[in-house]
């Protein structure tokens, strides 16, 4: 069975970085895995989404997510989470930061940035964890280790084990970040407990 | 394969764009050109990273593709990447270096993009493999994209033509498991000996390669006909489908037990395969992104296959398109909440780029542009950018205007410093010879930035990391008959709408050079202003130059107050330059700067 798990967010929080950590730790535990995103203008703070699919026993064949079909989202801003929850399956997990980024074009006369995101993702009837990721970060020291922290809550949902994603952060992230992350990533697993 | 067989050390996860490095390297390549574009840009930084062989960018995709096709001659194996429209700048050799064909292996990389992700349009680069008659490969994953890289090269070598491999968006930026090998070490494949008969294209020696050509492509045919390129999956044969590349994978999500034709060589088809396939099925369907480029061929084979609906030709396929364009259900909707504001790139904080939109925006400028992260000036707030057709072309364009409207129209060039030399140059020329009246302003932040920050000639470094000779933009105007050519600082607001005017206002043709780095490639120039709120009078001019760190925040006034984020925030006191009332302080006019 293949995994889809949708990552979301803006241009610039490490989402690409995160789905980087996700897919090596796949590979690393000699699963299938492919992951898409697009890059070029969608940095310029923009929206940004990445799909990681992956599998313990089947191929994975199109490197996007089939519509309506994320089993998982991880939602880097409240916001993004909305706007991409009709790709989430009706059983979805979704784990969502709670920190709001406005776009610039709420500075706009047409556009605000509604008051009841949280509430409505609520609604949509899939199981929404709210993770106060950067928060964490921050307390932590490290503002940049939220995408990490979001990771380890992740790590709670999947059956990779920890020397996976251990070895992937590893891999992927500067040698002088590793330690705050993994302690990020810890703290993220642990938040997840009993959520 | 199964995972257990999988060598883990010898399995690496990799992007389309690394993987077709990983091939060429492994191919024994020496010689890699391109110019930087989405999705194509991360190959040639791949390459170089591996090493061994000598990579630059070039000026452009013309001048890449020329010098590739002149180390092809020379005998070593090379490599050539450049964006879907890239193709077109480099249509001119292209064409032609189908008749003379190659020494060693030539594999140009044409990376399109399906659904304009990031681009100005989206044309289907399969067309002019079968327009020059050169063979393309489709990699449909990043295993195949490392594979059919080699197998270019031997391709380009055995049939003696230059071979593009077209990846799409959904290739390059997708990572996938891809067993990799150890690079072999290939010879030069010629001695320099001149053979004008093959190299020079005059009319007469030409005819006599435009017959071998021919030939060639009766061969191709053959090839087509026998190679494990393509491969017939057989399945539940009530559903039959032909596809190719990212198509391919989308398909066989949506019908996995269908059976299908996978063409790995997405030009020339194999008619007699293709016959055979549609013999053994009772639905037959191509499923293709954009043109009806194989279901065009396979209908003139004489082969029946169902019509598709026409707005499946438009943008990406996805496994629910693909199920929705043979079933005939609706194309699976996944709509947003209409009221959420969107969220499109824009320029950064710190952007030097905002100044001078926010000039051109005052004194009301109708303003030619072109490719780059500029172009994002014509959104708002700023809307300062009135047209984007090609790379270079605002230059061009802003000289057509001002020929019919004479130099009092308001109409000024844009063009970035990366753009300016790819093909702004010749145009800039044409302005000076024929006595033209533009004022072209180089918006020179020292990097390409829209595409990750690769060097260009007018900064001076070089991708191979040898040190070049910089490009000196304000000699060249001068050199090519532009007397009047001014420098400013873009973080100076006031000197920049001058110099705008004045430019403006002179008969004579003129370019502005407006120079700062990218505010990606400098740390923070110094802390943000603080608000005075006593002092704000609410006008909203800082709002208005559309900064992400400045948002319009609704205290109860009776207007909007701007509130700063101070973690976006540079430094850069743009909005404290437009403030009518001084009411954005900067800490550090008391304190004193750095070294901003």
């Amino acid at each position: 069975m293949v995994t889809n798990v949708l990552l979301t967010g803006v241009g610039g929080q490490g989402i690409i970085t995160a789905s980087t950590v996700l897919s090596q730790a796949c590979r690393i535990a000699g699963w299938q895995v492919k992951k898409s995103e697009v890059h070029g203008m969608s940095q310029r703070g923009g929206s940004v989404n990445s799909y990681v699919r992956f599998s313990a026993d089947a191929p994975v064949a199109s490197p996007l997510i089939p519509e309506g079909a994320a089993g998982i989202m991880l939602a880097f801003e409240p916001l993004e989470g909305l706007r991409q929850i009709g790709e989430c399956a009706p059983d979805a997990r979704v784990l969502v930061e709670e920190r709001r980024i406005v776009p610039v074009t709420v500075n706009l006369p047409e556009f605000s940035y509604p008051d009841d995101v949280l509430e409505r993702l609520q609604a949509s009837g899939r199981r929404v964890t709210v993770v106060p990721a950067m928060a964490t970060a921050v307390d932590l020291g490290e503002p940049r280790a939220a995408n990490t922290v979001m990771l380890g809550a992740l790590a709670t949902l999947l059956a990779l084990p920890d020397a996976a994603w251990h070895e992937a952060l590893h891999g992927v992230l500067k040698p002088t970040a590793v330690a705050i992350n993994l302690q990020a990533f810890a703290v993220g697993r642990e938040m997840m407990v009993g959520a | 394969m199964t995972d257990t067989a999988r060598d883990l050390s010898r399995t690496l996860l990799l992007s389309g764009n690394e993987a077709i490095a990983r091939g060429a390297w492994e191919a024994g390549v020496r010689f890699g050109s391109g110019y930087p574009g989405t999705p194509s840009s991360e190959i040639l930084p791949a390459l170089k990273e591996l090493g061994d062989a000598y990579v630059e960018w070039s000026v452009n995709e013309k001048v890449a593709l020329e010098a590739a096709a002149g180390a092809s001659i020379a005998g070593a194996r090379a490599l050539v990447t450049m964006k879907h429209v890239g193709l077109n700048v480099a249509a001119d050799p292209l064409f032609t270096l189908s008749y003379t064909g190659v020494a060693g292996g030539l594999v140009i990389i044409s990376a399109d993009d399906p659904s304009m992700h990031s681009s100005q349009n989206e044309q289907d680069n399969r067309n002019y493999a079968r327009a020059a008659r050169v063979p393309m490969l489709e990699p449909a994953d990043s295993q195949e994209a490392r594979e059919m890289t080699m197998r270019a090269f031997e391709l380009s070598e055995q049939f003696d033509v230059p071979v593009i491999v077209r990846p799409v968006t959904r290739i390059c930026h997708s990572d996938g498991l891809v067993e990799v090998g150890e690079r072999r070490q290939v010879e030069l494949r010629a001695e320099l000996e001149p053979n004008a008969r093959k190299y020079v294209m005059i009319p007469a020696w030409a005819r006599e390669r435009r017959v071998v050509m021919a030939e060639r492509t009766l061969e191709l045919i053959a090839l087509a006909e026998e190679t494990d390129l393509n491969r017939e999956e057989i399945g539940d044969t009530s559903l039959g489908i032909i596809a190719s590349g990212v198509a391919w994978q989308h398909a066989r999500e949506a019908f996995p037990d269908a059976s299908f034709l996978k063409l790995g060589l997405a030009w020339p088809l194999p008619p007699e395969r293709i016959r055979r396939f549609a013999a053994q099925v009772e639905r037959l369907f191509v499923v293709e992104e954009l043109d009806p480029f194989l279901t065009a061929q396979i209908l003139a084979m004489g082969v029946a296959v169902e019509p598709v609906d026409g707005r499946f030709r438009l943008g990406e396929l996805t496994p629910g398109r693909v199920r929705a364009m043979i079933t005939g259900e609706p194309v699976p909707r996944v709509a947003a909440d209409e009221d959420l504001p969107p969220r499109p790139p824009t320029l950064c904080a710190g952007c030097p780029h905002r100044s001078v939109f926010s000039a051109l925006r005052e004194i009301k400028a109708y303003v030619t542009g072109d490719i780059g992260c500029y172009t994002l000036g014509t959104l708002p707030p700023l809307q300062a950018l009135h047209t984007c057709l090609c790379m270079g072309a605002g230059v061009s364009q802003a000289h057509g205007m001002q020929k019919v409207r004479g130099h009092e129209a308001p109409v000024v060039a844009v063009i970035g410093d990366s753009t300016f030399t790819h093909s702004g140059i010749t145009a800039l020329v044409n302005i000076a010879y024929n006595a033209g009246v533009s004022t072209v302003v180089i918006l020179d932040n020292r990097t390409t930035a829209m595409t990750g920050g690769q060097v260009h000639p007018g900064v001076g470094e070089t991708l191979s990391g040898m040190p070049g000779r910089a490009l000196d933009f304000e000699a060249l105007a001068r050199a090519v008959g532009i007397d009047d050519v001014r420098v400013v600082d873009p973080y100076d607001l006031a000197a920049t709408e001058q110099a705008l005017r004045e430019a403006m206002a002179s008969p004579e043709p003129s370019v502005v050079i407006a120079r700062r780095e990218c505010a990606l490639m400098v740390p923070d120039y110094g802390p943000a202003p603080v608000l005075d709120e006593e002092l704000c009078i609410r006008c909203g001019k800082c709002i208005r130059i559309g900064c992400p760190a400045l948002s319009a925040f609704d205290d109860g006034g009776k207007r909007p107050i701007p509130r700063i984020d101070a973690a976006l925030c540079t430094g850069c006191t743009m909005c404290a330059q437009v403030c009518p009332v001084n009411a954005l302080k900067l800490p550090a006019d008391a304190e004193g700067r750095g070294d901003a």
